[in-house]
This record gives C-alpha cells, structure tokens and sequence, in this order.
C-alpha cells in the first residue's frame, strides 16, 4: 500500500522539479524496524522515486555504528537531509502530517542553497563562535510547527555551528519527559534553554544569545 | 496517515501578479480558488507553513453547510487548500511584513523578497485576544495556551482551567474533556453567548464545571507542582441575566462534584479564589490581524471597512472575512466574502490598465 496518495504524490514531484543539487537523504533505522519506521522507509521510496536527484541510504542503528556516530544518531527512525556535507538537519520521527513540509522544505533548501533568513540573522549566526543545538519539539496535527522546525532547519544550513533537529514527541515519550513539553513547538536551545511557539526569527535569535 | 504540504513553488518576484492574497485562511482559500479558475495571475502569501488559519486550530466544525457529520477543521483547511492548487494557485510561506498599496502597481514586502501585483485582496483574518494578565506571557506554551486541538493531547487526566463564554469557550471545553479529567469553564458572567446547542452538551458534561461572575487577575505557574490561576468576583459583569435557564454554577451547586477540591476561596466572601490547575486555555474573543495597514486603510475598531463589492477605500485593494468589520465571523461568511472579492477584483482587472 503507498504511503502517499496519487494527488500528494503529484504536488511533490512538481515541487521537487525546481531543485537543482543532488541530495541525500540518510534513513538510519534497524532490523526489526520500529513504531514508525516502516512507515518512514516507505515514504522515503516514494519521495526519492520522485525525482532523480534524490538519493536514499538506509542505515542501521546497530550495525553501521561508524555513520551513527559520524551524524550523532539518537534515536530512530532519524532522517538526515544532505549533500555531500551533513549541514546539521535532522528528523527524529516520521515527518508526516504538517511537518511533511518541512520535509519538503528542507530537500529544497538543501538542492536550491537557499536558506530564508534575513540578513540580521545572517550577520548573527556568522559571529557564532560556539555550538548551537535545536531540537524542536512537535507533533504531525500541529499546525505552529512546521514554522518553527523551518526556522531551526534553516539556521542549522546556514551556519556550520548550528545543528537542528525535528523531533516528533509522541514517537519519544521519554524525551517529552526529558525536556518538559507540554505544548508544540517547543525548541530546546543547548539542552536547557526554551522557546516555546512558532518564534519569529529575532525571538529565537535572541533566546540562543541568552543560551550562549 | 496525513501529509500536508503548504506551499507551491512556482512563484518568483521579479513577475508582476494581477492578484496577490495576503492570508490563506478560508476567506484568502477561497479568493484564490476563484480568482485561480478566472485565470487571473495569483499568489497567495501565508506566513504559517499550513494553510486554513484558525480553521486549523480548530477541531470538529459542524456548521458549514454540506457535512452533515461533523468534519475536522484541518481536513476543512486541507481540501480548500488542495482545490484551490488544483486550479493552479500559486502559494508562498511568507511573513507579509509591509504594503505599498497607493499607486497601479501595489508592493507587498516580506522579510525576503518585494511582490508585486495590479490588486490586493487582504485576508489576515483575526488571532486570539490575550488575557493581559500577569504570567501570560511568561507561561505561554508551558501551560497557558490558545489551541486546544494543539496542546489538548498534553493534558490526559489533568485539570484545566478555561476562559470564555462564548462558542469557541464551549467547543474547546468539550474537545478537551476528551482527555482532561476536569474543565472549570471560567466566565466574567453568567450570560454565555454560545449556541444553545453547546450550551445543552457542556451541561451534559460531568466533566466541565462552571465558574461565573469571576475573572482572571494572575496565572502562577512558578511551581511546576501547584499550578494556580487567582480568580477574582467580576467587579462588573455588565448586563447580566440573572439565573438563566439551564446553567448551575459550581458554586451555588456544590453537589455538581462533591469531591471537587481545586477551587478554593482564599477570601471569607469568595471575592478572590484560587483554582489549582494543570494548564489554562484562553478564548475570549479574536483581534483582527490590521496593524500593517493602519494608516493606510479605513479601519473601524481595527477592522476593514469595505463596500459591498469587499473593496476597501483604497483603489485596487480589497478585504475578505475576519478581518473585515463585518457582523458575523465564521467559516461559511469567509467563504462567502472571499468568492464575491474574486469576482470583483476579476471585474475590475478586465478594464485594468498601467
Ligand atoms: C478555536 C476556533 C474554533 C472555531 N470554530 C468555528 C466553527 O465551528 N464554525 C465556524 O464557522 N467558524 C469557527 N471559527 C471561526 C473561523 O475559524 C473563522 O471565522 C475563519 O477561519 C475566518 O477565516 P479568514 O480566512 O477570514 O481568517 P483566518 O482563518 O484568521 O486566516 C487568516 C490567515 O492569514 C494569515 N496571515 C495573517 N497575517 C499575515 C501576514 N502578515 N502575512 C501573511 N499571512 C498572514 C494567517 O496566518 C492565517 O492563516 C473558529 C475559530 C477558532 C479560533
């Protein structure tokens, strides 16, 4: 059974028809495939089949330890969306629902070069001197999310110090717990530092500044 | 499984569109489902990567005609997106942050890029008034929120507090008894606006209790352990009808729960209470989306003024629902609003000239 209708499948191919640099996409899961790792490989195939400039690798956890220590796994399912550099954006969890745009949003910004952000933030992240993390909290029915999952994806392939990672919380309750979400997006800057919302860019700015 | 793509990717700024619609909630979706089947040149400018607007916030609508089951906001917000592409609409996620509206050719600035169009249909809608209380800000998506379909599934067994009286109060109190163990559905009042309707579900529910004639002076979620909103008797609850039909405030009916424990008076005359919760919800009410066209356009307490054709006082420049000062503020009127405005800007882009 697809994963993704014939219509869907047709809005992806159109919108994928505008990238320009070959992309690959890591897919780091495990034998016995987990809760919604299936579901992810499968729509992975369908994405992939879209387009020839998409290339997916299929990795396990267990068995490929060197690739899940060069990309700092955690969890899986785990997307990584690069070219021939590993710009630091991450999926853990499927990214349906309202984050299959960010998905989608990430391949494109990836193949094209083009991160939105304003040249404040620009000027910003070019300063940093230190590591930034951002793990965005998010569920698929949320419809805030996918703006803050954009942003710290954005960020995170602009500035080689920034990595960002889509986390779908009911896949991991223990990092619900971990990190205290209590409503999505919640975006964890460095392990402690919050921001709750879909922030514009100059909030989150200034909450990684606090973080730093 | 669901999977939702919001934007389009054939749009480029240096074209000249005959139509740019700022907003895509159901008013803008449906402008742009028109004016895509006119063969009019549209982009559509959304800031959330999801298009639909409050629609998608919201859970089951069960008054827009031709679904006699009750159908998901989000689904609602989805297929009026999916049509509108299928005619060949043109959708960008971007923050719209300034307009030039005098002149032929309008501007319409986000923080990347300047578009340009012979029209403008605005569609900003509206977004959640605030309480203005203090911990409302600080607490805000840790505990306080606006969204019940969002942060609802956060709160299993938990006791929320939520404040409104009017129908998004009562359908969002009922959405979330689905998970919370206990709702106190606050209100300066006694005189709810929902529809009778909802009124007769909440009562049935032994879940949600009343809390009239009180309103919300402080949100104290210092102590992740004793969450508590203070509640003080409503100085003046304006036109009040007394005891109406129906409704059994919890505190005239204290057997409604016997074993009710979070609501505590912390004064001899229940002037001030105190109300130990796990989250609060806020509905009180929607502030149209107009700060980037004041002084631009005719407003009229923050809404649009607009004819009857939806034109606004600016040449070239229209508005549909929400955000237009308007009567009534529902799904079916922004659709209706944004099908007319199409016309209307089609009507006038025929004689259009530079
Ligand atoms: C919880 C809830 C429950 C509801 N239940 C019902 C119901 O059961 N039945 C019913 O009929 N109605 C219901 N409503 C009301 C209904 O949702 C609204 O009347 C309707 O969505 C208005 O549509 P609109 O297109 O005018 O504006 P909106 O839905 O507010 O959409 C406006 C859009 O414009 C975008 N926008 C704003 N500013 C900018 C900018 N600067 N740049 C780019 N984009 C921008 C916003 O992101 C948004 O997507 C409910 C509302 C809520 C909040």
């Amino acid at each position: 059974m697809p994963i993704l209708d014939e219509k869907i499948k047709q809005e992806v191919t159109k919108i994928l028809a505008n990238m320009v640099k070959p992309i690959t996409i890591k897919l780091f899961t495990q034998g016995m495939e987990c809760g919604y790792c299936k579901e992810t490989h499968e729509l992975l195939n369908e994405i992939v089949a879209t387009n020839d400039k998409l290339k997916l690798q299929v990795l396990d956890l267990e068995k490929d330890t060197e690739e899940v220590k060069k990309h700092n796994i955690e969890e899986i399912p785990a997307i990584v969306v690069m070219d021939e550099k590993d710009h630091g954006i991450k999926f853990y969890g499927i990214p349906a629902g309202y984050e299959f745009s960010s998905l989608l949003n990430a391949l494109l910004m990836v193949s094209t070069g083009v991160a939105k952000l304003t040249d404040e933030t620009k000027a910003f992240l070019d300063k940093l001197e230190k590591p930034v993390d951002l793990k965005v909290f998010v569920t698929p029915t949320c419809p805030y999310c996918p703006q803050a999952v954009i942003l710290a994806h954005q960020m995170a392939y602009y500035s080689d110090k920034v990595t960002a990672e889509m986390v779908e919380v009911s896949e991991y309750a223990h990092l619900a717990v971990k990190y205290q979400v209590q409503g999505v997006p919640r975006t964890v800057v460095n392990e402690k530092w919050f921001q709750e919302g879909a922030a514009p860019e100059q909030i989150l700015v200034e909450k990684i500044k606090e973080a730093l | 499984m669901d999977f939702n793509i919001s934007f389009t990717a054939g749009a480029k700024p240096e074209e000249l569109y005959d139509l740019i619609i700022i907003g895509g909630g159901p008013a803008g979706l449906t402008a742009g489902l028109y004016a895509a089947r006119y063969k009019i040149k549209t982009l559509m400018i959304e800031k959330m990567p999801v298009s639909g607007g409050q629609l998608t916030a919201t859970e089951w609508v069960e008054n827009y005609p031709g679904f006699p089951e009750p159908i998901l906001g989000q689904k609602l917000a989805k297929d009026m997106e999916t049509q509108a592409k299928l005619f060949g609409l043109e959708v960008i996620n971007e923050d719209v942050v300034k307009v030039e509206l005098t002149g032929k050719i309008k501007k319409v600035h986000t923080p990347y890029a300047v578009w340009q169009a012979k029209t403008v249909l605005i569609s900003t809608g509206s977004s959640p008034r605030k309480l203005n209380v203090p911990g409302e800000a600080e607490y805000k998506g840790n505990g306080v929120s606006y969204c019940a379909t969002c942060d609802g599934p956060f709160y299993p067994d938990k006791i929320i507090g939520v404040v409104g009286g009017g129908n998004t109060a009562f359908e969002e109190s009922l959405f979330l008894a689905k998970y919370a163990s206990r709702i106190y559905l606050i209100h300066r009042s006694d005189n709810y606006r929902a529809d009778e309707i909802l009124k007769e579900r909440v009562e049935q529910n032994p879940k949600i209790e009343y809390v009239p004639f009180y309103q919300v002076d402080k949100i104290d979620f210092a102590n992740p352990d004793g969450k508590k909103i203070i509640l003080s008797k409503t100085p003046n609850p304006g036109n009040v009808i007394p005891a109406q039909a129906g409704i059994r405030p919890v505190l005239s009916n204290p057997t409604h729960h016997p074993e009710s424990v979070g609501l505590r008076p912390t004064t001899p005359s229940d002037e001030k209470m105190e109300l130990t919760v796990d989250g609060i919800f806020i509905f009180i009410g929607n502030d149209p989306n107009t700060k980037l066209f004041e002084g631009q356009l005719d407003l009229e307490n923050g809404y649009i003024v607009t004819d009857r054709s939806h034109k606004t006082n600016v040449e070239g420049v229209w508005a549909a629902g929400d955000v237009q000062s308007k009567a009534l503020r529902q799904v079916a009127t922004a659709v209706g609003d944004g099908a007319c405005a199409s016309y209307w800007i089609n009507k006038y882009l025929e004689e259009w000239k530079e």
